[in-house]
């Protein structure tokens, strides 16, 4: 049965993996960042971000703040872990709107063909036409400050949660072409078909036989991408549209950068250090997954 | 092993990228021309003259535009003089008729919209178009309200003819304003208007020339041609660096041979009585990033700046004295009060902030002032005590605003009473700021730790300016956080914010209203002497003290650097176009970038 | 092969709807009317009024389709969504709200800034990134293979914004090889010594990502059988590598290519904001802080435009060359 073939298929690729060391490493890293982000949501022994101390502001290293402390006087250490927390929710949940949306679009579209199919692709061809960074600085701030009214829910759409619509708005558009291919190499393989005439309804295939089947360009599209989110936090919070009043790592990169003349290294360092040394583990970690999952899909440039 | 060989070349060439572009044609100045370099921090809006509201295009604009009167370029207090006036206004004794001699012999600079290219004289009637210009409709310039609505008789009915009509007549007859020969102007009043002189100085009433208008079209914007000593060559827009030249047709002018006591010893008064301008080129450069700007000015490539912020310990020692590395290289610093005041304001309107006196005064009690201006000006920033700023008549040194102080406990306790009024604690309350770059979100902050130490929550929201100023428009900020800088010299450029007939979309964003205030301001109004003003112009500040619709933080003291080449650069708050009195040692200029190299 | 022309152009048309569409709803229907914003503080009501009629805003938003009812034509079509199509089709996209300029010109204005650094850094970067992948193809597996896929991942690791802030700090001011920003007012030698800096550090940033993917194209073509024939063969590898691996993976770079090549115009948003550069990224940039929504519209379609214009080139040069895609 083709879902117990992946059923296997994700022990198998582990199994690849655990033997690769250095992915492991990058996996370390990984958790150890999503800890970080974990301690930071829960906030024990964390500075109050509120509390200003400007008797002790722009201070180099010392034993109490081992990276000093920025213009509030507040330590740097604590921004960039607490930096993050942002970082990686921001990451997760664009990265799982996009990854809903492209699965449910794509599938939808492979899957039942014919007007819907035209309708779906043409909504992603429509998108993919425009230049992703336009589209993605069009969404953010139109989103920005806007008040909704969704079926008697009212909502407010502050900097970060605009942020996360807008990347998450934009970024299904190439796992919904990848789904929407594979879907429609499924859809008329034997067991597809057969299952259909022994009538075996529509959803039931679709959960059962085809999800499972395109699920792991799910994942490494989902691992792939995460770093790109990350990045955009950046670009977006230097240009206004980003968080405000918490650390971040892009705030802190856009405040640090004026500080660099002054001879105050620290705050952009240590944010450029943190996202350069989770890029690099999730590039690793993504790398191996996909060549553990499905090797083929290298050559597609992925 | 070819391969290998064709990557070495790569590398190498690379490299040599690396090192030969920079040595490439470096900007030369052409030998024994005296060239000025400037970095405007933000872009150019637009140099039509009716239409100029930011500073930045003011600065440019002012070089190649004139206007009527100006002020002094050295004394101080601030006074008014001609410049394309023969004399001061004469006035009917009902103050309604202003008669103004224009000068005689000035010409426009050259351009092809003249005939045959010539620039032609300068006549009365200049004046009349320009500032029917003004009140077009069409033309879309935001300055027509502050400068003549309801005051000249006829122009509000020009402007009202203007609405729906896209060819507009500008022959068509505006009673007050009228050229009674070539070069006499008369201006008919519908009330007496005691700050019209000032006006009259101000960039907007400058004079352009028809033909250039009706040339350029809507593309005026970009083809600037005035009476001033500078003309634009090949426009501004989409540049990042444009230059000026000397007007060859610029009149004789003089260095003026009076100043303040202490100018001349600063060496103000070497070149009095000389011919001006100077300068014969002006380099422009816009720098919208605060770090090159600063590291362009280190350079040398820009001649003075104000200094960003972030960078000013390096420039500034604790004392805020000039730094010892600066001053070696030729820098020197001048302080000077700016015609400004900065605050929070509350709206009025709001049924929390706006009904509750000791609340707002709470606030402002929690603010520490001195931390502020301390920590986020480097101390460029006075003490405040009300909304008449210290360099303005009428200030008062021993007037005590007991509301300025930095008290926590006093602060609790007028919060406390606030609760009462309230009727339970004060809800979170919602500051709105402009802007969302670095130095505004550390403000916010700032703001919000100092109302946490009284247990008042404050939300910050930071919004794109535009943003910003639609919602003051419809008075949906509870919180703001602005600055006014005045237009002229006189208090009444500040008190006018407290106006009730100002209130939003007017300039009065807090949308006080106060009855006895707004009596006190007409009264002042109508008076012409400024001795007669001041008495009822302190009365205003204070009911506006009491009141507390103001959270004020400071009046604005401004550093500015400049090199040791640059002379005459004495800063002047209200006149424009003073490049023409600055002078650069280009030798010395030369000597000192080879030094420090 | 005019037929399939004409069949690709067509298929083109509810794209192009599509995206004038989008930018309606997100710089018209969801951003609002900027007329206050426009008119100044002291504006009066008139004024706004009549400033709004002038930019169209007082009109319905969505066809009325009552007017349609009543038969009144006219009525029915004037409406802001049938206008900034009859706008955006013609190219007619106003003035900006905060320059009061023609956007078609800030446009021209831009253009030639922009691609003054994007042209060279993207054939300086093609033509390093194609070399280093050989390099790699060459060595595969090898140390130095490696070494570059490692370093090709820290490059692309590292976040631009700092790099930029870096580079600008150490390479123009410390170390004075470079001018710190600026672009001279008019196009010429001079252009050169500005452009170089931003040129670098956009190459340098770039090169991991782009040698990681050339780096695939080629191991995959080296793997191809007929280039283990040619080795078998006893073809040198230096010879294998250039005459078979890089001819075959021309296929695949020009795709990439061309896929790249629309965005150039679009510049550089950090570059030539940090460089002072007064090209369309800088633009862009500042329109977004502004809300000048006309700018960003332009951008947008004008961005599109370039792009789809490339597909179809492409497209139809394939359909050319190759035999084998199908005309349908």
């Amino acid at each position: 049965m083709p879902s117990q073939r992946s059923a296997n298929q994700w022990v198998e690729a582990w199994r690849r993996m655990r033997r690769q060391r250095l992915t492991m490493f990058c996996l370390a890293i990984i958790v150890l960042y999503i800890g970080l982000a974990i301690w930071a949501f829960t906030g024990v022994g964390f500075p109050d971000w509120d509390k200003g101390d400007y008797t002790r502001n722009n201070e180099g290293c010392s034993l109490q703040h081992w990276l000093g402390t920025d213009i509030q006087g507040q330590d740097i250490l604590f921004q960039t872990i607490y930096g993050t927390r942002v970082a990686l929710t921001v990451a997760t949940v664009a990265a799982l709107l996009a990854a809903v949306i492209g699965t449910v679009l794509g599938t939808v579209a492979g899957f039942f063909g014919g007007i819907i199919d035209e309708l779906i692709t043409w909504l992603y061809s429509t998108l993919a036409s425009i230049p992703g960074i336009l589209l993605l600085m069009a969404f953010a701030f139109v989103l920005k400050d806007k008040q909704f009214d969704l079926f008697g829910w009212h909502f407010r759409l502050t900097g970060i949660n605009a942020v996360y619509l807008a990347l998450g708005l934009t970024g299904w558009v190439g796992l919904c072409r990848l789904i929407r291919g594979e879907v429609i190499k499924h859809r008329d393989r034997d067991y597809i078909v057969a299952a259909r005439a022994i009538g075996v309804s529509n959803s039931r295939i679709l959960f059962r036989y085809l999800i499972p089947n395109v699920f792991h360009l799910v994942i490494i599209t989902f691992s792939l991408s995460f770093v790109g989110y990350i990045h955009a936090e950046v670009i977006l919070t230097y240009l206004g549209l980003g968080v405000v009043d918490v650390p971040s790592w892009g705030k802190m990169i856009r405040d640090g950068g004026q500080e660099l003349a002054k001879g105050h290294w620290q705050q952009l360092t240590a944010a450029a250090v943190a996202i350069f040394i989770i890029s690099y583990a999730l590039h690793i970690f993504g790398d191996a997954l996909r060549d553990a999952l499905d090797p083929k899909l290298r050559g597609e440039g992925i | 092993m070819k391969l290998w060989i064709g990557i070495g070349v790569l590398a190498a060439l690379f490299a040599a990228a690396f090192i030969i572009i920079p040595m490439l044609s470096s900007s030369g100045d052409d030998a024994g021309e005296m060239v000025r370099h400037i970095a405007l921090g933000s872009k150019i809006r637009g140099l039509d003259p009716q239409d100029i509201g930011d500073t930045t295009s003011s600065s440019v604009g002012s070089q190649i535009f004139e206007t009527l009167y100006t002020y002094a370029y050295l004394k101080r207090p601030y006074e008014v003089i001609p410049l394309l006036a023969d004399d001061m206004p004469t006035i009917s004794d009902d103050q309604m008729t202003w008669t103004i001699p224009i000068r005689k012999g000035i010409r426009f600079a050259d351009d092809p919209a003249f005939r045959e290219g010539r620039g032609r004289e300068l006549l009365a009637q200049d004046f009349v178009y320009s500032w029917k210009r003004m009140a077009d409709l069409n033309n879309r310039s935001t300055n027509y309200s502050a400068v003549f609505a309801g005051y000249v008789v006829g122009l509000d009915e020009f402007r009202d003819y203007t609405a729906n009509n896209n060819h507009v007549d500008y022959d068509r007859e505006v009673e007050g304003l009228k050229a009674l020969d070539s070069h006499t102007l008369q201006i008919k009043l519908t009330k007496p208007h005691n700050f019209l002189l000032y006006w009259l100085a101000h960039l907007p009433t400058a004079a352009v020339a028809r033909e250039v208008v009706e040339r350029y079209d809507s593309e005026i914007a970009n083809h600037p041609v005035g009476t001033g000593p500078y003309i634009l060559v090949g426009g501004y827009a989409g540049k990042s660096s444009f230059s000026m030249i000397r007007n060859p047709n610029f009149r004789g002018e003089h260095y003026p041979t009076e100043g303040e006591p202490g100018d001349k010893e600063a060496g103000f008064l070497d070149d009095a009585g000389k011919r001006i301008p100077f300068i014969d080129r002006v380099e422009w450069s816009i720098i919208e990033e605060d770090q090159p700007y600063w590291l362009n000015f280190l350079k040398g490539n820009i001649d003075s700046a104000g200094i960003p912020k972030d960078n000013f310990s390096q420039a500034i020692t604790v004392d805020r004295e000039l730094s010892p590395d600066l001053a070696r290289k030729g820098i020197s610093l001048n302080k000077f009060k700016d015609p400004s005041v900065y605050y929070y304001g509350f709206n009025m309107d709001d049924p929390v902030i706006g009904t509750n006196k000791p609340l707002r005064q709470a606030m402002s009690l929690a603010f520490n002032r001195q931390v502020y201006i301390d920590t986020f000006l480097n101390g460029r920033g006075e003490l405040p005590k009300g909304p008449i700023p210290s360099m303005f008549p009428g200030y008062r040194t021993d007037k005590v605003n007991p509301y300025v102080a930095f008290d926590l406990d006093l602060a609790k306790a007028k919060l406390a009473e606030a609760e009462k009024i309230q009727g339970g604690p004060i809800p979170p309350m919602r500051l709105a700021l402009g802007g969302t770059d670095t130095t505004v979100t550390q403000m916010g902050k700032f703001f919000r730790i100092q109302m946490k130490q009284i247990g008042l929550d404050v939300e910050v929201d930071y919004m794109t300016w535009p943003r910003f100023q639609e919602a003051q428009k419809t008075r949906s900020h509870q919180l703001f956080g602005l600055g006014w800088v005045a237009d002229y010299p006189d208090a009444e450029s500040f008190l006018l914010l407290f106006y009730s007939k100002n209130r939003s979309p007017g300039p009065n964003g807090t949308n006080y209203s106060n009855p006895e205030f707004d009596r006190l301001y007409e009264q002042a109004k109508g008076l012409p002497s400024l001795n007669d003003r001041i008495p009822l112009y302190q009365k205003m500040e204070d009911i506006v003290i009491e009141d507390c619709p103001w959270l004020i933080t400071h009046y604005r003291l401004a550093f500015i650097l400049h090199y040791d080449w640059l002379k005459n650069y004495k800063p002047n708050d209200f006149a424009n176009g003073t490049l023409k009195y600055q002078r650069v040692d280009m030798a010395l200029r030369k000597r000192r970038l080879k030094e420090s190299e | 092969m005019t037929a399939y022309i004409i069949r690709r152009l067509l298929y083109v048309i509810p794209i192009l709807i599509g995206i004038v569409l989008i930018t309606f709803l997100l710089f018209r229907a969801i951003s609002g009317d900027p007329t206050d914003r426009i008119a100044g503080k002291l504006a009066t009501k008139e004024y706004k009024d009549e400033l709004r009629h002038q930019l169209g805003f007082d009109k319905p938003l969505w066809p009325q389709f009552s007017a349609l009812h009543k038969g009144d034509y006219r009525e029915f079509a004037d409406n802001q969504l049938f206008n900034h199509f009859k706008d955006t089709f013609t190219l007619n996209f106003g003035q900006s709200t905060q320059y009061k300029q023609d956007i078609s010109t800030m446009v021209k204005n831009g253009a030639g800034p922009s691609l003054a650094i994007q042209i060279p850094s993207f054939i300086i970067a093609l033509f390093l990134e194609i070399t280093i992948a050989m390099v790699c193809a060459f060595q595969r597996g090898r140390i130095l293979d490696r070494l570059i896929v490692v370093l090709s991942l820290l490059g692309m690791s590292f976040p631009f914004l700092a790099f930029i802030i870096f580079g600008q700090y150490y390479l123009a001011y410390k170390l004075g090889w470079f001018p710190i920003s600026g672009y001279p007012s008019h196009f010429g030698p001079g252009v050169l010594r500005y452009v170089a800096l931003p040129v670098v550090l956009g190459v340098i940033a770039g090169l991991g990502g782009g040698v990681r993917f050339y780096r695939t194209v080629m191991l995959d073509e080296s793997n191809a059988d007929y280039v283990r024939t040619a080795r078998a063969k006893g073809v040198g590898e230096t010879s294998v590598m250039f005459r078979h691996v890089l001819k075959n993976a021309m296929i695949p770079i020009i795709t990439q290519v061309v896929v790249i090549i629309p965005f150039l115009f679009l510049g550089s948003l950090l570059l030539e904001r940090y460089f002072g550069i007064p090209g369309l990224g800088a633009m862009m940039a500042e329109a977004v802080d502004q809300a000048d929504w006309p700018v960003l519209n332009a951008m947008t379609f004008v961005g599109s435009l370039i792009y789809l214009s490339a597909l179809i080139v492409t497209d139809i040069c394939y359909a050319m060359v190759d035999p084998r895609v199908s005309l349908r």
